[in-house]
């Protein structure tokens, strides 16, 4: 398979939060500022990668029927062993994370990529997507947490922005700003789908156009002559 | 009953599952157990310093236990500097709250910090980072400060969009005070009566 293709799908035009809107509940649970975004986020990629690389390993092994217990099986340990990572060495992330690390088990964008990918495909092509949906994933957690951040207490990355006296402005830090700023940004990657699907038909448009030019250049000249 | 050939193959494919997880999380647990003590020690190490006042002992070692608490003593050239221990608010937003609560021998407090909790991020967590708030704590005892949130008609600020949270950690850290008070006697006794253990680097202390 286009390792390419299976990157820009991942990625984007399937992007976990913006198109399938699978994962809300960390979504919506620890966005709260971009820090927390992103290592939720670096989290939940490590857990796809190891995921999906057993899942692709043992496709074929594990009969249809135990697939799905097999499968949570697999992302419940990898989640575990993520959260014991994180609180060995990242000690203050994980106090902090620590209540939805768990909750990543959960996740249906991860349980739907061993379901959906990679148990149908080969290791490297599944490695490829579970790159690219996890980073997809952190992206959509960083760009919410970051807007959430910077709306709700006027900070980016712990740093003040406007000064101590900005107000902390309380529906962005609470989930309602959540789902409120999951709207706008969704609108926008329409906003943004839409555009490149207009340059696409204008491209197709005006190559078909100069096919027709040529054409009826070329029966002008067959006339003419 | 007799299984065929299919059902054993399901027994098989999950077993072998099953095992690859758990051969697998035991390796992780053996490489992460000690980094996560450690990691641990450390955190309370640096909350210790934090809510003590000066001292040149080895605190986390000299703990002594009065009515199930670990209390951690503060002493400089042997001399009682400070006292700190764990209280828990169990009241808190979602879930309890536990903070360490540093005092001086005379029963004001010197510090607190809270070491675990589960409060909303951006919020009520401003009990671990709004430093003003954990300092309007300092030196305050029990005679003449009224242990509320302001709300309340007490002298503790609450926080915009959260109030349960800091009326929690001032009821605990109250209550710490009040236990303070009652045991004081016992408390200073078994200090006293027990040896300083002296950090390797520090010179002199004990008694």
């Amino acid at each position: 398979m286009n390792k390419q293709a299976v990157f820009a799908d991942g990625f984007w035009h399937n992007n976990a939060i913006f198109a399938q809107l699978l994962g809300m509940c960390p979504l919506l649970g620890v966005t709260t500022s971009a820090e927390n975004g992103f290592w939720m986020g670096a989290a939940t990629l490590l857990v796809l990668l190891g995921s999906n690389l057993v899942v692709s390993l043992v496709r074929g092994v594990v009969p249809k029927n135990v697939r799905i217990p097999a499968y949570i099986t697999i992302i419940a340990a990898f989640v575990t062993m993520v959260g014991m990572a994180m609180n060995a060495w990242m000690h203050e992330m994980y106090l902090i994370l620590g209540l939805f690390i768990p909750l990543i088990v959960v996740n249906c964008a991860i349980l739907g990529r061993a379901e959906a990918f990679a148990s149908k495909n080969s290791v490297s092509d599944s490695l490829v997507d579970a790159l690219a949906v996890g980073l997809g994933f952190t992206m959509a957690l960083l760009l919410l947490g970051g807007v959430r951040e910077l709306l709700g207490q006027g900070k980016l990355f712990g740093f003040s922005l406007f000064g101590e006296s900005y107000p902390d402005v309380l529906m962005f830090i609470l989930p309602p700003g959540a789902f409120i700023a999951l709207g706008f940004i969704l609108a926008g990657v329409n906003l943004i789908n839409r555009q490149l699907k207009r340059r696409a038909d204008v491209a197709k448009a005006e190559a078909i156009r100069l096919e027709m030019v040529d054409k009826s250049r070329m029966s002008t000249a067959v006339e003419v002559s | 009953m007799k299984l065929n050939r299919e059902q054993m193959q399901m027994i098989l494919a999950l077993f072998i599952v099953a095992a690859i997880s758990a051969i697998l999380l035991s390796l992780t647990d053996m490489l992460t157990r000690e980094p996560i003590a450690q990691a641990q020690r450390q955190a309370l190490h640096s909350a210790l310093l934090q809510v003590l006042p000066e001292h040149d002992n080895e605190v986390q070692d000299d703990l002594l236990e009065v009515d199930g608490r670990a209390i951690y003593p503060a002493r400089l050239h042997g001399r009682l500097t400070g006292l700190a221990w764990e209280v828990i608010a169990p009241d808190g937003y979602s879930g309890s709250i536990r903070i360490l609560v540093g005092i001086h021998p005379d029963g004001h407090v010197q510090a607190i910090r809270v070491t675990e909790h589960k409060e909303t991020p951006g919020l009520g967590d401003g009990i671990v980072h709004n430093k003003s708030w954990l300092d309007s704590f300092h030196e305050r005892g029990l005679s003449g400060v009224h242990w509320a949130v302001k709300k309340d008609g007490g002298d503790f600020d609450q926080f915009t969009g959260a109030t349960i949270t800091p009326r929690a950690v001032v009821k605990a850290v109250k209550g710490a005070l009040v236990f303070y008070q009652s045991q004081q006697i016992k408390i200073l006794d078994q200090i006293n009566s027990k040896t300083a253990v002296v950090a390797p680097s520090a010179a002199g202390g004990g008694k």
